[in-house]
């Protein structure tokens, strides 16, 4: 991660748009179950960053629900699976996107673990159910793949195509020793790292509605509690309950 | 070898027209007669101009043909205890539809007729005899990935209750009317009842049986149905391995009577997707796919066109190699009712809003 870089990017955005506040973003801990970088604010309140929340295809998935593309949201089928991010911080994000685009609270789920791997079941507080297929079991060098896909009684809402199984890209290069994908979605930040690209956004998101900066922590403490609860609640023989069902 | 003479009974199954084709190609069968449910069932046969006499009596269908020796059961999941029966009693093999009984008393009384009567009973679980399963199979078998950790299969589909009517009646479909839990008005009988295949895959996939299963109804995309049409499973097998299945109607349908062209609303109608997870690797795949895509006729909506059902061939192989070397079918009585046990224990998870330990 290239923070120093990232700092810069984020004031060249703070400049153009004439935004105020200011911060800088900076490695989280290690064992952090959230994003890999926060953003520390001019008067020295660290706020943790939700980086998916303003990823576009985040952004549009919220949005057909919204403005009621979809109707009747039903259920939510979201997957993800990582070579170097642990089962904790994938279900974290997992778990924080049931309820951002689901739209209501989680209030029970149950997970089944066997090593680096974790199938959840959780139920929203509106009666929505929500599947989460983790793994952190990848072999090393594979690309990280996810899914989410909003099923509804009107429509059903995915990010990812019609009968294909991976992940598509904007750019495939075909050269004599490899083959390369390239897929870029944000021309003023061009040249980093997509999940450079969501940090800088999140960071500069929380510069341009401060209110998020308590919004963000909360939510990042009940998703660390929420994460831990869900994966124990295989040994505990039931599910983990967060408030009363429906 | 001389083809078994078959017949098909009741044709009110939602997989009576995939066997048409297979009944008249197969070279290994001679397809000589069918017996509607009712005049409706015989109605819709005969649009398909299949050139078998088709009855309204099995007695009089078994009176015509004495030379029957094989019926596709392709009924209502209600019908199929008194069918096995009728079948054992004159000696004849059956091919039973994916679910014989939610009922354990009955299936013990299937088993027994099956049994005292000598016949082969297979179980139609076609799943076995896709392509793609049969290459995740082997390299599973070769070790390409290392010990199992966990799978995920979705099994969804539209739903197929306005062409099936039987497949959301409670009684006919799950055999008895009961409420999928307190308080919800809807009863067991719907989608997880037509989806048994990814149950049965895992079990021949991991050589393990099932432990535990955690299972949760959403609101159904259905709500003129009195059965479930959206649900999740979740659990472990014995081995550890855990699982989660999504085996739900979540593709939505044109409400055909008879299905064809333009049945589908989402491109993709039926979808078999397996993802398996190893020590050393992770193999994800699509077992009807890719395929080819239009978006022409009768709805002008971007379809999926499928480019393969090879199932069919491979499952009546099995079953004519069976009746004529005397073989026991992968897919029996026998080794099918754990599957079942499972399906009832999901419902029993549904209800008690906790994992049911699978009997």
């Amino acid at each position: 991660m290239k923070i120093k870089e990232m700092n810069e990017a984020l004031q060249w955005l703070r400049s153009k748009y004439a935004v105020k506040a200011d911060g800088t973003l900076e490695a989280a801990a290690d064992g952090s179950f959230g994003a890999d970088a926060e953003l520390k604010l001019e008067n020295g309140t660290g706020v943790k960053l939700l980086p998916w929340r303003p990823e576009r295809r985040f952004v549009e998935l919220k949005k057909l629900v919204d403005s009621k593309t979809l109707e009747n949201v039903s259920t939510l089928r979201f997957a993800a699976m990582s070579h170097d991010k642990p089962l904790e911080k994938l279900l974290y994000r997992e778990l924080d996107l049931c309820e951002f685009l689901g739209e209501s609270p989680i209030v029970s789920a149950f997970a089944v673990s066997n090593g680096s791997t974790a199938n959840v079941l959780a139920k929203l507080k509106d009666d929505k159910s929500c599947s989460i297929e983790c793994s952190a079991a990848l072999p090393a060098g594979t690309m990280e793949m996810d899914r989410h896909e909003i099923i509804a009684r009107r429509g059903i809402a995915c990010d990812r195509t019609v009968d294909t199984q991976v992940p598509q890209s904007s750019i495939y290069q075909f050269t004599e020793n490899e083959e390369k994908r390239y897929t870029d979605t944000d021309t003023e930040l061009f040249g980093f790292e997509n999940e450079e690209v969501l940090l800088i956004r999140a960071a500069f998101e929380v510069l341009q509605h401060p209110e998020l900066a308590a919004l963000w922590n909360q939510t990042d403490a009940r998703l660390v509690k929420m994460t831990k609860a869900v994966l124990e609640s295989e040994k505990n023989g039931k599910p983990a309950v967060f408030a009363e069902e429906k | 070898m001389k083809p078994v003479k078959i017949a098909m009974m009741s044709l009110t199954h939602g997989h009576t027209r995939k066997y048409y084709q297979t009944l008249r190609e197969n070279p290994k069968l001679d397809w000589v007669a069918s017996c509607a449910e009712d005049q409706t069932a015989k109605d819709v046969y005969d649009l398909y101009n299949n050139g078998v006499p088709c009855y309204l009596s099995v007695e009089e269908m078994f009176e015509k043909h004495p030379d029957i020796e094989a019926v596709v059961l392709a009924s209502a999941n209600s019908r199929h205890l008194e069918q096995v029966k009728e079948c054992a009693r004159r000696g004849v093999h059956i091919l039973s539809m994916k679910i014989p009984t939610f009922d354990p008393k009955e299936y013990d009384e299937m088993i027994e007729a099956v049994e005292k009567a000598g016949i082969v009973c297979q179980v139609e679980l076609e799943m076995h005899y896709n392509p793609v399963v049969k290459r995740l199979q082997k390299l599973l078998a070769e070790g390409k990935i290392g010990k199992i950790l966990s799978i995920q299969a979705t099994n969804i589909t539209l739903s197929p209750v306005w062409a099936f009517p039987w497949q959301g009646v409670p009684e006919a479909s799950y055999g008895k009317r009961v409420p999928l839990k307190n308080a919800d008005p809807r009863f067991r009988g719907g989608a997880l009842c037509d989806h048994p295949h990814i149950f049965d895959l895992i079990r021949w996939l991991t050589n393990s049986d099932f432990d535990f299963v955690y299972s949760t109804v959403a609101p159904n995309l259905r709500p003129d149905i009195p059965v479930e049409d959206m649900l999740l499973v979740n659990g472990k097998m014995k081995d550890g391995t855990s699982f989660l299945f999504d085996p739900s109607w979540s593709r939505m349908e044109e409400r055909l009577k008879v299905p064809g062209p333009g049945w589908e609303v989402f491109p993709k109608r039926m979808e078999v997707n397996i993802t398996v997870t190893g020590e050393k690797g992770t193999i994800v795949c699509d077992c009807f796919g890719p395929n080819v895509y239009h978006n022409g006729a009768p709805n002008d909506r971007y379809t999926v066109q499928y480019t393969y059902f090879d199932e069919w061939i491979g499952l009546i192989d099995e079953f004519v190699d069976c009746i004529r070397n005397h073989k026991q079918p992968k897919i029996n009585l026998r080794w099918h009712r754990q599957t079942i046990d499972c399906m009832n224990a999901c419902y029993s998870s549904i209800a008690s809003g906790m994992p049911a330990r699978v009997q």
